[in-house]
Parts: structure tokens; C-alpha cells; sequence
């Protein structure tokens, strides 16, 4: 479908001329960086390129636009949250081994799928999920630590993995 | 793909049953027989694909403890950089820790200034591990061993089954129980305190026994003597469950303890040394503590460095 694309190709063309200034200048003043801004500008850019939708049908480009950029900003600010937190406790380890920095981006893109793959779980679930699987808590500790019975417990539990479970059958 | 959801809906509560580490032998069996067949099998090898996922982190202690602001959800700028501030301001501690549910063989274990970390063993028993411990685990077939390098910890053990006793020893000698017991041990300088809740304990010292610490007990002892029994104290289990007992306790003995679970020197002037703490404080945040000691009692906090915190008497009228 040559003519489709474009279209499509003229459609996105108009919204990146019209929008991309104020959609960079507000990412900055966001982030406080300019070489972050046009980082994540290009990608929300991208983020609109590769969704499968009918552009003819954004009415409201701007609000548009800005919910994406919102979510890649969350998303930077979680990774630098989860980055910040990882070299915490690296500097507060007593011993010297320093793990290789290879293990170091293991170890926080780990995190990072772990804390997406659980987003939308309800704070309970996602904790007492976490709870056992990194911190190997009893089912006890955990109805103590959530203030729910062990029986809750154990239905979060499962309630976490069936989540875990058809996300990844998605895949 | 392929595999319906009524499957996975199953699958995922195997998985919570299992997990529990408190499943009847009926229920594994009727797990296993579930497991026959294929498609059960198939949504099995995912749910230890997503469990497997954890593994890197509870194995590693840097992420095991970084993982512990997965808790929480929902970051905004404000909230990444408060969270930025607290960690920065020198007082991050997580009692996040964690073990791996089925620890077996030789271990080392540490934990970091103001980590609270509990494992399960082999055999059943939970172990806890205060801040900045470090052990060795040795648990196998023919023994039940630990070795106590630095820090404290409490033990819940059951029973030894097949004269298997526990062992744990210190640098100034050994401790054993074959009943079932709780009990710390702690490692100071150049001593070690036991304190029993519940069972029977024995010091032995150079190999040979030298005491038994009975429940509600509690003993020092040095590589040579082990100081006359006193009633053990409840502070000394409690900081397993988060919490910081102080029962009438010095000003100054309280911020020693205390000390321990931060980095950087805190201490107090000499003056207001003897004043009495009394509560329950929680462990995970040393900066909350202070502040609730400056609300209770006639002492402000100097802050004279980020590592330097001192308890000043609080100011009164000027006297000319």
C-alpha cells in the first residue's frame, strides 16, 4: 500500500515540523538537560511511527503527543531511580569486590523488567510477589509485613504469577 | 501460545502452594500429577522461567537491595529526586535483603551497615543476620554448622535429626544445641554474648562444654571464661523484626546501638550521657529515630557533617 504509506510519511512530517519545537522545549525544561530532550523528543517521534494507528484520526495532536513524551519520562525517571538505588547500595557494600560492570547492567536491566513486568499489579500483590521472590519471606512475614492473612498472601502470590504468566504469552 | 488460560490459572496456583515452603506432601503429589501432562508441563516451564527472572537479583545482595524500591510504584520527578536526596543523604538502608528459599550448602553471607536480611536453611531453620554480618553456612547431610565472623544474628532452629547438632562458633569459642532452639549470638571485641529464648544452649570453650544457657538466659563469654548468667533481653530478638528496643537504657548505650545500623560517627555529649531512652524504634530509619529522641527528650541534633552527628543538650535561656 504505497499510497497509504505516504500519507502516513506527510502525516507524521506535519506533526514532527509542527510539534517537535515546543515538545523539545518542554522536555527540557523537564529534564534540565537539552541533549535528554532531544533524545526523548526523538523517540516519542518513534514511539508514533511504529504505533499502528490511523494518524488521520489524532485530533488533538498536542495532548497526544505530550501523553506519550509523559510516559518516556516516567520511564527515564524510573531507570534513573533504579540506577541511582543500585549504585547506593554498590557504595554501601563493605567489601571491595566490585562486581564486573557487565553484572552491574545485568543486575539493573533485571530490575528494570522485573519493576515493568509488575507495574500494573495493585501495590499488595506487587509487594508481597517481591517480598518472596528477592527477599525469600515467609508467607508469614509477609501477611505480618502487609497486615492480611497468610491465606491473601498466598492468593497474591498467585495472582502475580497468572499476571507474570500472560505477559509473557503475549511475548 | 497455545496454552489457555484456565492452564495458567492453574499454574499460578501450584506455584503460590509450592512457594509457600508449607506445602503437605499430598499436595506436591497431586502437583506432580498435574505436571504429567504436556501443556500443564508447558505453562510449568513458564512460571519458572518468570520465577528463574529473580534469581540473578536474590543471588546478588547489591540488587537483592536495590530491589527494594520496586516496591514502590508510580515515580515522578519530585518523587525520583526525593528519593535521590534520601539515598544521597547517607542514611539508605533497606531491610530489603532476602535469601533464596532453598539455601543448601557452604554460603557466605554478609549483610551491609543497616541491612536486616533473613534466610531460610536446609534444615528449616530461619536465620536472621543483623547489620553488618558476615557468616559462613555450612549445611549439609553430616552437619549443621555456622560461623559467626562479625556482626549478630538469631537463629530458630528445630530439632537435629540424624545427630546432626547445630554448631555455630565465634572466634572465642562454640555454641551447640541439639534441642530445638532460638537464640543470638553476637560477636564483640574480643568476646561473645549468647542469648537463648527458647531450648537449652552449651558454651564450650577449647573444645570442652563449659556452660548451658537455658531459656530467658544469657551469657559473655571470652576464649577463657564465660561471665556469670544474666536474664536474656528482649532487644536482643527484636531487631529481627525491624525494631529498635530500648528498655531505660543510657542515651549514650542507645546511640552506640544504633550507630551500628548507619555509617559515620554518632555519638553525644557527656552531659546528657545518662539520660534514660525508653521505646520501640523503628530500624529502617536511623534519621527518624534521632528525630524522635530530640522530641523526647531535652537534646538537639548537630549536624556538623554528613558522617559527623552528635546529641547536644538542647539549648535553655541564656545565662548571661
Amino acid at each position: 500500500m504505497a499510497t497509504e504509506g505516504m500519507v502516513r510519511q506527510q502525516m507524521l512530517h506535519r506533526l514532527y515540523s509542527d510539534h517537535h519545537g515546543w515538545l523539545n522545549g518542554w522536555l527540557r525544561r523537564q529534564l534540565g538537560c537539552s541533549q535528554r530532550a532531544a533524545d526523548l523528543a526523538q523517540d516519542t517521534f518513534v514511539r508514533v511511527m511504529t504505533k499502528d494507528e490511523d494518524m488521520g484520526a489524532i485530533r488533538e495532536p498536542r495532548a497526544y503527543l505530550h501523553t506519550i513524551a509523559k510516559g518516556l519520562l516516567i520511564n527515564h525517571w524510573r531507570r534513573r531511580q533504579i540506577e541511582q538505588a543500585y549504585l547506593d547500595a554498590l557504595a554501601l557494600q563493605p567489601e571491595l569486590v566490585a562486581p564486573s560492570p557487565e553484572s552491574q547492567a545485568l543486575i539493573v536491566e533485571t530490575l528494570l523488567q522485573i519493576d515493568a513486568m509488575l507495574a500494573q499489579l495493585p501495590a499488595k500483590v506487587r509487594r508481597a510477589f517481591l517480598m518472596s521472590q528477592l527477599q525469600g519471606m515467609t508467607y508469614a512475614a509477609i501477611a505480618a509485613e502487609l497486615g492480611v492473612s497468610e491465606r491473601m498472601v498466598k492468593k497474591y502470590m498467585a495472582q502475580a504469577m497468572l499476571h507474570c504468566l500472560l505477559l509473557v504469552a503475549e511475548d | 501460545m497455545g496454552v489457555d488460560y484456565r492452564v495458567l490459572q492453574e499454574a499460578a496456583k501450584w506455584f503460590a502452594v509450592l512457594q509457600s515452603g508449607a506445602a503437605s506432601p499430598g499436595e506436591r503429589q497431586a502437583w506432580a500429577a498435574w505436571l504429567q501432562q504436556p501443556d500443564h508441563a508447558q505453562a510449568w516451564a513458564r512460571v519458572e522461567r518468570i520465577s528463574g527472572q529473580f534469581q540473578p537479583l536474590a543471588s546478588d545482595a547489591i540488587g537483592r537491595s536495590a530491589g527494594a524500591m520496586l516496591h514502590s510504584r508510580q515515580p515522578n520527578r519530585r518523587q525520583a529526586l526525593k528519593v535521590l536526596s534520601v539515598l544521597c543523604g547517607g542514611a539508605a538502608l533497606s531491610l530489603a535483603g532476602g535469601s533464596l528459599p532453598w539455601r543448601q550448602w557452604a554460603a557466605d553471607e554478609r549483610t551491609a551497615v543497616g541491612e536486616v536480611r533473613d534466610l531460610r536453611l536446609a534444615d528449616g531453620s530461619q536465620l536472621w543476620l543483623n547489620t553488618d554480618t558476615a557468616v559462613d553456612i555450612a549445611f549439609d547431610a553430616n552437619a549443621r554448622s555456622l560461623a559467626l565472623y562479625r556482626g549478630e544474628l538469631l537463629i530458630d532452629a528445630p530439632a537435629s535429626r540424624r545427630a546432626r547438632p547445630l554448631l555455630l562458633s565465634s572466634r572465642e569459642g562454640r555454641v551447640r544445641s541439639e534441642q530445638a532452639a532460638r537464640f543470638s549470638l553476637r560477636q564483640e571485641d574480643g568476646r561473645t554474648r549468647l542469648s537463648v529464648f527458647t531450648g537449652v544452649v552449651d558454651i564450650q570453650l577449647d573444645g570442652f562444654a563449659i556452660a548451658s544457657v537455658g531459656a530467658g538466659q544469657q551469657a559473655e563469654f571470652d576464649r577463657r571464661h564465660v561471665a556469670p548468667l544474666v536474664a536474656a533481653r528482649a532487644e536482643h530478638q527484636a531487631w529481627a523484626t525491624g525494631v529498635l528496643l530500648a528498655d531505660n537504657q543510657r542515651l549514650e548505650d542507645f546511640l552506640a546501638e544504633l550507630s551500628r545500623y548507619r555509617h559515620g560517627y554518632l555519638g553525644c555529649d557527656p552531659r546528657i550521657a545518662d539520660l534514660r531512652v525508653v521505646g520501640a524504634f523503628p530500624l529502617g530509619d536511623t534519621e527518624r529515630v534521632l528525630d524522635a529522641l530530640a522530641a523526647t527528650l531535652p537534646v538537639r541534633i548537630e549536624r556538623r557533617m554528613t558522617w559527623w552527628v552528635s546529641l547536644e543538650p538542647a539549648a535553655k535561656r541564656v545565662d548571661a
